[in-house]
Parts: C-alpha cells; structure tokens; sequence
C-alpha cells in the first residue's frame, strides 16, 4: 500500500514539474522577428453549433525561412490535456498529421489537427481552440538560439444537447444532436425490391411447376388433369382414362364439348391454344383410336402415357397464358410408336 | 374383298358427287347429305324457297343413280288414287286406266319426287306414309312393291296458305331433312345469273355422266356397309345419351333463348330416327375412308336426321326451324364423348 503511494506520489510530482518546465520554455522564449514565418490556417466552416464529442480540423501551413527551422519535437502532442488557468478547458488534440516540404529557402511544414470538444453547457458558451507555440532554431548563430512563434487561437461557441430546463431529451430531439446516422432507405429500398423479385421469382416457379392448388388458376381443369395423368398406369386402360381426363379438361375449358370439327372455334375462343394446335389434332387423333374404333391397334405403353401427360401441361401452360415448350419431338416418336 | 369393295363403291360415289356439284353449284353440304341417304336408304325431305335448284338436284342425281324417276306435283285437289292411276276416254271412246307416277315404271323406280308435299291433304299423305315405309302398294288387285324407291319431297316452309301440316308421323319416315338455300359466294350467284349452261335444265342435266352407280344393287351394298363399318361401345353411350338429350333436354342442361324448355318438348326423337341417324353417321364414316363411326360422323347428320322427327309444343311450332337448329347444336355442346 505504501508502495502505491509512493509511486503515485512520483508521477504527480513528474508531471507538475513537466507541466512548470513546457511554461517556462515557452515563456522564456523569445519571439522570432517578424518576417521569418509565414502561416496559413483553414479554419472549420463554422463557429457555432458545436458540441461534446464533435471533432474540429484546423489546417495549417507555416513556411519558415532558413536558416531557421522547426523543432519538431515543439509540435504539439495528442492527448495532451489542456488547461486555462490551472481549469482543464475540456477541448483536447485528438489526432496530428504532419509533413513538410523543403524549399531552396525556406521549409513549409502542414500540420493538420484535430480537436475533439468533451466539455459541454447548459447554455451555448464561447471557447477557443488553443494557440499553440511553436520553436525555432536559428542554425546561422553560434549559440544555436531558439525562438518561439505562436499559433494563433480560434474562437467558437460550444452549444449544448439540449434546451436548458428539459428535464425529458426525447421531447427535445434535434437533427444537429447526437451522432449523425447514415443514411440507408437506399439500401432498404433495393432489399425490399429484390426480396420482392425473389418472392415473385419462387411463386412463378411454384406457378409453374403447378402440383398444388392454393395459388390463383392453378386449380383450372388441365392442372387437375395432368395430376390425375400423372398417377395413370402404363396400360391401355391408363391411357383411356388419360384421355378421358384431357377430353373432360378441354371440355370444361372450352364450355361445351369439343370435337375435333369444332376446334377451329375453341381456338378462336382461346387464342392461347393456338400455339399447339398440331397437338391437339394429333391428339384427338389418338382419342379416335382410343375409343372409336374397336379394331384399331391400340395404343399402350409409357412412351404415349407421357405423351398425354407433356401435352396436359402443354394445355396446363397455355390455360395459365404461357408459351408452352414444342413437343415435336416427342410427338414424332410417339407417332412412331402407334404406328 | 368387302374392303375392295366399299373402296370400289366410295370411288362410285365420290365421283357421283363431283358430277352433281357440276350441275348444281354451292351446294355441297346438301349433296353430300342425298349421297349418304340414297346409301342409308332413307327418304329425303327438302327444305327451300322456290327457285332454288331442288328438283335439278334430284333430276341430276337420278341421273347418276339410274332407274325410274317419277313426279308429282302436290295440290289441294290431288287425291291418294292420282299417285296410283288416272282414268281417261280413249280413242276408241271406252273408258282406259293407265298406271299412275307410283307404278309406271314398276319396280325399277329409283327416285319418286313428290313437289311440294304440304300442299297435298292428308289422305295422300297417309298412301305416302305405307308406301315410304315398306316400299309396297295395293292396287288392282295386286301387291306392287318398289325395292330401289327413295321418296324425295319438298316443301316451302314460308308459305303457309291452302297446305296441311304433313303430321309427325310421315315426318318421321323421312330419314332427312335438308335445307336447300341460296348459295352465299358471289362469284356462283353470279355465274347462276350470266352463265347460259344454268338456262337449259334439261340440257345442264345431260351433261352429267350418267348410271355412276347401279340402282338396283344400292340395296345390298348399302346392308354392306352397314355391317362393315363399326361402333364402338363409347361411340353407342355417346348416341344414347344424345337419344336422351332430344326426350329430356334440361336433364342435360340444353337450353334454347326465350323458350320455356319445361314446355318446349312434346317428343324426342323416335328409335326409328335414331336408328336412321346411325344409318346414315356410318355411311358417312364409310364416304371418308374411316370403319368407325366417330362423333363427327354423327354430327354430320345430326340436325338433318333429327330436327325434323322433334314433337315441339304448338305454341312453338312456327319457329321449329330456328328452335330444332338451336336446341340441337345445344345438345351437341352439352353431351360429352368420351
């Protein structure tokens, strides 16, 4: 325990006396004669309207004339807390940038710093960002004399969070207060639009697909056929009953019962069928032979079982105002095979 | 062999088609329907205003066919013995009976025209009824049988001053009912105005080939194809229930505009019809290369078999032309196959 003590005793005393020797090295000091440096300050855009945690940038370029020159180590240094009048003034460098460019006579130096504000008011109240000194080494002397030059302060106002005498801050929120948001309703407006692509994107694909009935005209007469076709064995009788579940879905969507001598008005009718319209005769071709005539070879077997089934959802795709895919390849070797 | 011929006798009867349509232009339609009803064997009632081509169709047609062709001209005035014989003074100045249209060419009559059979009273129309259906006739003494006739009448169904109504019963020996209207193309009722081969009938008629096909063996073939070309078990389902649908219309759910369906019907169509109307959907399908009947052949005939043979409520009767046409194609619409 002592111990501690002891060493926070030290550091106390090391960092008065630090504090004593920065003030008498600059006070002492004398002033480099006009005409030597030259300065150039971009201050902040503004002098108002600061408050706790707002960062302000001075920019500064000083050009010095040889054979003076800058003693680096007299920059100032981040962190260091500032004081007025033994009061902490609550405004502390928070970043340094520095380069400098030589010349044949002179040297420019860029300091760039940032000043970050932690104090703040009740009410709006002046401060400044502090002058800083500073020294100069005059490399022609003997002697090797040093000079200081002072950079200059900035005055600005320091505003508070919020109106004096509001005891709740919600009811006195400003745009100016707190830190400042990004933007992002760009952002969310193209998630929305792209979530909203996404979900029509797999609604079209569920649509299309076509197994289940809880979407609009899905339930239309060809969707429930090519589910019943679908489940349809591979025999004679499977491929009767297909044909009679096709038969009825033309029926049901043409409103009246469709022959192959009234097809000309169905697809007048319907003029989305007329992109299959080979099909259809090919297929009503094939109901004659199914059901028409006793002595016709009849046709069996998987490969004219999925014939039926392609040409129900080719219906399926025209009912629903898509083009469907071509099924003359099929339709060729189909052919082929009840021949 | 029967393959060859039903192919031999379809070859007989497109060509006697081709021939008629050159005589008679723009009616294809109807002469299709005489070609499947002199191969049905069935009597044929046409429908047309005056003027219209009706008898140089049949004059052609008898033509190609062969055989007798006897007509008569129905009148108020004509009397069932007129069809039989006719009485006159002969040169000698005895009393004479000569035979009438019926039997003068004895059983070679093919075609027997009877104009204008609903200016003829009912008398002539019962004669017509027996001799239609068994094609046979009682007359001096005698038994007169004419195996190849098939009756054609015509009546102007406008005209309605000093005729009879024929009743439902000689109707319904007529397998068919063909309109015969006014061709719609202008190019064929110009030339039937400008072309001078339309002036001569008897001339225009001349030029047609003549015996395309043989009479006297129409009969048999015709009992050929009957028995070569097939209907299937869902093609029979499909003619009974539009059998039904002609008795009970709303059963099916047939419905004509601005007409009480609930009264419309008095009788459908008779077996006979339907009978009649299988007849001629075979030889149809045996005309287009096919040894099935199809819906479509059925279609084809179904209003000319049909219409004629429906028993409509009084009240409807003077608009059966345009009520038989609807309901029937009503009843197309509505009765399924498969």
């Amino acid at each position: 325990m002592k111990k501690l003590l002891r060493t926070l005793l030290t550091l106390s005393s090391i960092t008065l006396l630090h504090h004593q020797a920065y003030a008498l090295e600059t006070d002492f000091l004398p002033d480099v004669k006009a005409g030597i440096v030259s300065i150039h300050i971009q201050e902040p855009e503004r002098d108002v309207g600061y408050t706790v945690g707002d960062v302000l940038t001075r920019e500064i370029t000083v050009t010095i004339k040889k054979p003076y020159v800058l003693v680096e180590e007299s920059l100032p240094i981040v962190g260091y807390e500032r004081r007025y009048k033994g009061q902490l003034i609550g405004i502390d460098l928070s970043k340094l940038d520095y380069s400098k460019e030589s010349a044949k006579d002179a040297t420019t130096h860029h300091i760039s710093l940032s000043y970050q504000v932690f104090t703040n008011n009740v009410v709006a109240k002046p401060a400044a960002l502090p002058g800083e000194y500073l020294r100069l080494l005059d490399t022609s002397s003997k002697d090797k004399k040093v000079y200081r030059y002072r950079i200059p302060s900035w005055n600005f106002s320091i505003s508070p969070i919020s109106v004096f005498g509001q005891v709740k801050i919600e009811q006195d929120m400003s745009g100016y207060r707190g830190p400042l948001l990004l933007d992002a309703s760009p952002l969310q407006t193209r998630l929305t639009v792209l979530l909203a692509v996404l979900a029509i994107a797999l609604l079209t694909l569920l649509y299309m697909l076509g197994k289940y009935t809880w979407l609009p005209r899905m339930g239309g007469p060809f969707a429930k056929a090519y589910r019943s076709i679908r489940k349809a064995p591979h025999t004679a009788e499977g491929i009767q009953g297909a044909a009679s579940h096709l038969h009825e879905a033309l029926n049901s969507s043409a409103g009246y019962s469709l022959f192959s001598n009234n097809l000309n008005a169905f697809l007048a009718k319907k003029p989305a069928f007329q992109h299959i319209q080979a099909e259809l005769a090919q297929f009503f071709e094939l109901s004659r032979q199914v059901f028409f005539e006793p002595n016709a070879d009849k046709p069996a077997g998987e490969q004219q079982l999925a014939w039926l089934a392609r040409f129900c959802k080719q219906c399926r795709d025209c009912e629903r105002g898509l083009i469907p895919d071509s099924l003359s390849t099929t339709r060729n070797s189909a052919t082929r095979k009840a021949a | 062999m029967s393959d060859r011929l039903l192919a031999d006798w379809r070859q007989h009867a497109l060509t006697l088609e081709s021939e008629v349509n050159k005589v008679v232009v723009g009616q294809s339609n109807p002469i299709r329907l005489i070609t499947t009803a002199i191969f049905a064997r069935g009597h044929v009632l046409l429908e047309g205003d005056v003027g219209v081509g009706k008898t140089t169709l049949l004059r052609a047609f008898t033509r190609g066919i062969g055989g007798g062709y006897q007509r008569i001209e129905g009148t108020i005035d004509l009397m069932p013995n007129d069809l039989v014989y006719h009485t006159y003074l002969g040169e000698d100045g005895k009393p004479h009976v000569s035979a009438g249209p019926l039997l003068m060419s004895g059983e070679n009559l093919s075609v027997f025209f009877f104009n204008e059979i609903n200016r003829a009273r009912p008398q002539v129309h019962s004669l017509l009824l027996r001799v239609m259906a068994e094609r046979t006739l009682s007359a001096f003494n005698k038994e007169h049988a004419f195996p190849h006739m098939i009756v054609f009448a015509d009546r102007n169904q406008v005209e309605k001053e000093e005729t009879f109504e024929i009743p439902s019963a000689a109707r319904d020996r007529f397998m068919m009912e063909i309109p015969i209207v006014v061709p719609n193309d202008d190019a064929i009722m110009q030339g039937l105005m400008f072309d001078t081969k339309f002036h001569n009938v008897d001339a225009l008629v001349d030029t047609l080939k003549a015996d395309v096909l043989q009479f006297d063996q129409l009969n048999s073939f015709s009992g050929t194809i009957q028995n070569s070309v097939e209907a299937s078990p869902t093609l029979q389902k499909y003619a009974l229930n539009l059998w039904k649908a002609t008795r009970q219309p709303l059963d099916y759910g047939v419905k004509v505009s601005n007409v009480d369906m609930n009264r419309l019907v008095l009788a459908g169509a008779s077996p006979r019809g339907m009978s009649m109307m299988l007849r001629a959907a075979r030889v149809n399908a045996w005309l287009n290369e096919r040894t099935a009947v199809t819906p479509e052949d059925i279609h084809a005939v179904f209003h000319e078999t049909v219409a004629h043979r429906l028993v409509f409520s009084p009240v409807y009767e003077m608009r059966r032309t345009e009520i038989a046409r609807e309901m029937l194609t009503s009843i197309i619409n509505a009765v399924a196959a498969p």
